[in-house]
């Protein structure tokens, strides 16, 4: 177990550098220098150099690589263009808790619906219920989670008049999640069902469960109890999978209720060709993204020996 | 009776062309068993949209501004879709965003499956440090957060149908590449791949001529699949500026000149369509590829 998990986080540190690598050589060779769009246009030629020289954008590229990865290394991501010259880390890290929350709140509600659904439907396949949901999944996986966003907010804010749709959690208090997190869970509802059901369908065909009916084991002890336990290893994988995409994924969203996260922050950064920022956010977000998959790994290792031993 | 006899005796005669009519539209009905018929039809009239002129296919010019026409309401007579904010009939708009959209999607989509059809067939047949080397570089991009680093890259390179078509093609070979590399070392283990080996063939032709060909089953469910999720990237770069350029429409920047009139009263309609069509066509490559991975490979039925 303990090879495993060295191997593991070995290839991550590795997939880390590699993206690192091409985040930064992409940035440096199609961005031309940034420093002009932070200075108003008349400013000098001069100035211009001070300020490129003073954020090391003169030196050869591979001096900025060797820079960048020596400050990698001791948790110094560099300086924001914008954003009062603040460390990046500061920057990016400040976002975090925001996008986190989006992300967990979205994240409940679609565990909680597509499991409930997904169980049900997988207990009386092809009943009413079991068709509605099939519906809803497939229409909620065609359906642009930024469209969604749109419609509620036509909807909730234009019709109804219930909800703000701008502003975050700073002006509109707990409301302000409301939207955001449930387009997004709209779209990752389905998966979950889906993964649930027929996860599902599967354990109720096996033996043991058979063998639970006919010692005559009521059928929702059999769902519920049994069935139940067996089917959460591929929903709990999927959790904690989608968990990390949508940190990354939620950019969209976050644009459109301006909700103060990373990937509104990406944007921001962009727009101000603030390249340090940029190279933050993405640094983050994979680096989320690396973790979660090595923690599911290890996981599902420890949960199935054949696994870690292959 | 000579030969030639008999044979003009029971020779039968050429089918009609009626006949023949009849007989293709059988093969197409039994073909289509069990699809999901509306998808598949809508599926196909995007492919008309993608391919025909502009011009051909819409009612009005989908370009050309008319002040005098702002916001007018759908009606049967006219704009059976209503106007947009700038005059412009939305039904033409939206035949021609199709147009874009679907584009960018087939175009990113066949990228993407090049891709991640070569490294999988590399990876798969010539194994050891290559394989390794190869599935290393797939998880660095399967960790990528690619809707992030596609932004990054179209704000570097200016958003443009191309590169919108690269950027999306670079950033989505990875399930390609993965499932098929499982396909192949599956292959690669069957008598008839180990026969052509000792016959000695090479691993080229071994890759293309043995094991190439049973791929491509799974090849297509996935393209399939692939494309709804592409035109949701196009239309989520497109709707944030970044994709498809005004005054050329696609789906995603119609939604984005809508979005400006959501607190408009009167014109619910128009941030309604584009998105309704995206959702169609997203909806119908994913009950087209399902349907299409169940013909192929019924163990792997889903819902």
């Amino acid at each position: 177990m303990g090879s495993y998990i060295i191997r593991r986080v070995l290839a991550g540190v590795i997939t880390m550098i590699l993206i690192t690598l091409a985040v930064f050589i992409l940035l440096r060779l199609g961005g031309g220098n940034p420093v002009e769009y932070m200075l108003p246009p008349e400013a000098t030629q001069a100035d211009i150099d001070k300020l490129t020289a003073a954020y090391g954008f003169d030196k050869s590229i591979w001096t900025q690589l060797g820079i960048y990865y020596k400050g990698l290394f001791q948790g110094d991501l560099g300086y924001a263009l914008q954003w009062d010259h603040r460390p990046v880390v500061e920057v990016v890290w400040d976002r975090m808790p925001a996008t986190l929350q989006l992300t967990a709140a979205a994240m409940v509600v679609a565990v909680v619906l597509g499991v409930a659904m997904g169980a049900v439907s997988a207990a009386r396949p092809d009943s009413m219920l079991d068709r509605v949901g099939k519906v809803l999944a497939i229409t909620g996986q065609s359906m642009p989670v930024f469209w969604v966003g749109l419609l509620l907010i036509v909807l909730f804010t234009v019709k109804l008049g219930w909800l703000d749709s701008a502003g975050g959690f700073a002006r509109l208090g707990p409301k302000a999640i409301v939207m955001p997190a449930a387009s997004l869970a709209f779209f990752l509802i389905a998966s979950h069902m889906r993964i649930v059901r027929s996860t599902m369908l599967e354990v109720l065909e096996s033996d043991y469960i058979k063998m639970i009916r006919a010692k005559g084991l009521p059928s929702r002890m059999v769902i519920w109890k049994h069935a139940f336990k067996n089917a959460s290893i591929p929903v709990f994988t999927l959790f904690f999978v989608n968990f990390a995409a949508l940190v990354g994924g939620a950019v969209v969203t976050e644009t459109i209720f301006s909700w103060p996260g990373v990937g509104h922050l990406l944007v921001s950064a962009l727009i101000a060709r603030d390249y340090p920022v940029t190279q933050g956010v993405i640094f983050f977000v994979a680096a989320i993204i690396v973790f979660v998959n090595i923690f599911v790994d290890v996981m599902y290792a420890w949960l199935d020996p054949r696994i870690r031993l292959s | 009776m000579e030969a030639r006899e008999i044979a003009v005796a029971i020779s039968y005669p050429a089918p009609s062309v009626l006949d023949r009519t009849i007989a293709s539209l059988r093969a197409t009905r039994n073909a289509l068993r069990g699809a999901p018929k509306l998808s598949v039809f809508f599926i196909f009239i995007c492919i008309i949209i993608a391919v025909l002129p502009v011009s051909w296919i819409t009612p009005y010019n989908s370009i050309e501004i008319r002040p005098a026409n702002l916001l007018s309401a759908p009606e049967l007579s006219g704009h059976i879709l209503g106007t947009d904010n700038q005059g412009r009939d939305i039904l033409s708009r939206l035949i021609h965003g199709g147009q874009s959209s679907v584009r960018v999607a087939v175009a990113a989509v066949i990228l993407a499956a090049l891709l991640g059809t070569t490294v999988a067939l590399v990876a798969g047949v010539f194994r050891g440090w290559v394989d390794r080397l190869l599935m290393q570089i797939t998880d660095a991009f399967l960790s990528l957060p690619y809707l992030m680093v596609a932004l990054t890259v179209v704000t570097l390179l200016g958003p443009s149908i191309v590169n919108l078509i690269i950027v999306i093609g670079f950033l989505r070979w990875m399930g390609f590449a993965r499932v098929l590399r499982g396909e192949v070392l599956r292959l690669m283990e069957m008598d008839f791949v180990r026969l052509a080996n000792v016959a000695g063939s090479s691993r080229p032709r071994i890759m293309l001529r043995h094991v190439f060909p049973n791929i491509i089953n799974t090849l297509l469910v996935l393209a399939t699949l692939e494309v709804g999720l592409a035109v949701i990237v196009e239309a989520s770069l497109s709707f944030l500026g970044l994709g498809v350029q005004r005054p050329i429409p696609s789906w995603g920047n119609m939604l984005r000149d809508a979005q400006q009139f959501l607190f408009f009263p009167g014109a619910w309609w128009f941030p309604l369509i584009p998105g309704i069509a995206i959702t169609f066509l997203v909806m119908s490559c994913n009950l087209t590829g399902d349907w299409l991975r169940d013909r192929t490979d019924p163990t792997r039925r889903q819902l």
